[in-house]
């Protein structure tokens, strides 16, 4: 059975001064689905950590699809190369706090898409816990 | 002796009582290291604390975090005095608790000019989301925190973003700008965790711009995993607390590294 679906779409700029309207909207759409005021706090701070990384010029693209007990985010593209790196596979190593860690801590899963333009997609999953 | 000289005079021989016995846990801890004294010379005074804190409720944040920072500086008013100093524990002490809780508002940097009634509500939420993840056993949604502070979930997003507000600057620098040492590096022990890192090199700076309390925070939180509230419960801070410091930690160290 087809899980339904909503969408919202976002375009940012990634100038620091915008963020704080970011978190609010990201915040409500997680309201929207019942999320628990940590899992809603979880998925701001994911999103915020990632964009804090993406550099401060230019916008980059949101994209929310709400499920019944799950966001799914895409965000990107991102150029920053540093970030791809960060989130690169590789065995994480204890003892060190890097991005990979973060999101690995604080979103379900996560994953990286490469755009037509040479940047990455962000994929983030965030599951609703049980109530 | 009228009733008034004869209360007066049992007031003052309980205050030098006191007095002596503060002079004796400040001397078994400074000069024995008996970190007991320690403890009980916080417990005593934390009425002191919580007074002071009162004067500074209804100003957007939650007394019990407003108690949490004025702690600190009793804390480092017990831990920085000397000895030789004529003065009373409480008399030294109170300077450093109202000095910590002024740099607490200070540093909270409210970036925006806030409404009064959204800052009423961020103080109010602390304990709102306290209560009902006792009441559930879990961290409570939006529509139950509304519920609970008979508001709309919209305003409970928007207190929230309020409460996130914060300057870069790290809780544990002070006033002039140099880093001071956290009291609460009790909560943390030896550095363990991150700075056992490959990359200890790079991280060791911006590490170091973070007090004990926060590095271990964020150790509890990715490294062994605990979820805000069980971080809360050990750290004895309100979850929104912890929330702030965990955001607050990592930009502080994305800042440093990118010196």
């Amino acid at each position: 059975m087809n899980e339904h679906q909503e969408r919202i779409d976002l375009e940012a700029p990634l100038s620091g001064d915008f963020q704080a309207v970011v978190r609010l909207i990201v915040g409500g759409i997680a309201e929207g689905v019942d999320f628990a005021f940590e899992e809603i706090d979880d998925l701001q701070l994911a999103v915020e950590r990632l964009l804090a990384e993406a550099g401060t010029t230019g916008t980059v693209c949101l994209s929310f699809e709400v499920g019944q007990n799950r966001i799914r985010a895409r965000i990107g593209p991102l150029s920053e190369a540093k970030v791809a790196e960060a989130l690169k596979d590789g065995e994480l190593i204890p003892g060190q706090l890097t991005l990979r860690r973060i999101l690995g801590t604080v979103v379900d899963s996560f994953g990286v898409d490469h755009a037509a333009d040479g940047g990455i997609v962000v994929r983030l999953e965030k599951l609703k816990g049980p109530a | 002796m009228s009733t008034n000289q004869s209360a007066n005079s049992r007031r003052s021989v309980n205050s030098e009582r006191a007095r002596e016995e503060d002079r004796e846990l400040l001397r078994r801890y400074h000069h024995d290291g008996d970190t007991g004294a320690r403890e009980k010379l916080i417990q005593r005074h934390l009425p002191l604390v919580r007074s002071l804190a009162r004067r500074y409720a209804g100003r957007g944040e939650a007394l019990e975090d407003i108690e949490q920072v004025g702690a600190i500086g009793l804390i480092k008013a017990i831990d920085r005095f000397e000895l030789e100093r004529e003065v009373s524990l409480a008399t030294y002490a109170t300077p450093n608790v109202v000095g910590e809780i002024k740099r607490h508002f200070r540093d909270k940097g409210w970036a925006i000019r806030v409404p009064r009634a959204l800052q009423e509500l961020n103080a109010s939420m602390s304990g709102a989301i306290e209560r009902l993840t006792g009441r559930l056993g879990r961290s409570p949604s939006i529509a139950e925190i509304a519920e609970e502070l008979k508001t709309s979930p919209e305003e409970v997003l928007e207190a929230m973003e309020v409460g996130s507000a914060y300057s870069t600057v790290s809780l544990s620098t002070g006033p002039s700008g140099e880093d001071e040492l956290d009291p609460l590096e009790t909560i943390g022990g030896e550095d363990a965790g991150f700075e056992r890192s490959e990359d200890r090199a790079a991280l060791q700076p911006a590490l170091e711009r973070l007090a004990p309390r926060e590095r271990e925070i964020l150790r509890m939180r990715f490294e062994e995993g605990l979820p805000q509230t069980q971080i809360a419960q050990r750290v004895g801070l309100s979850q929104m607390h912890v929330s702030r410091l965990i955001r607050k930690s990592l930009a502080v160290m994305r800042e440093e590294l990118l010196r």
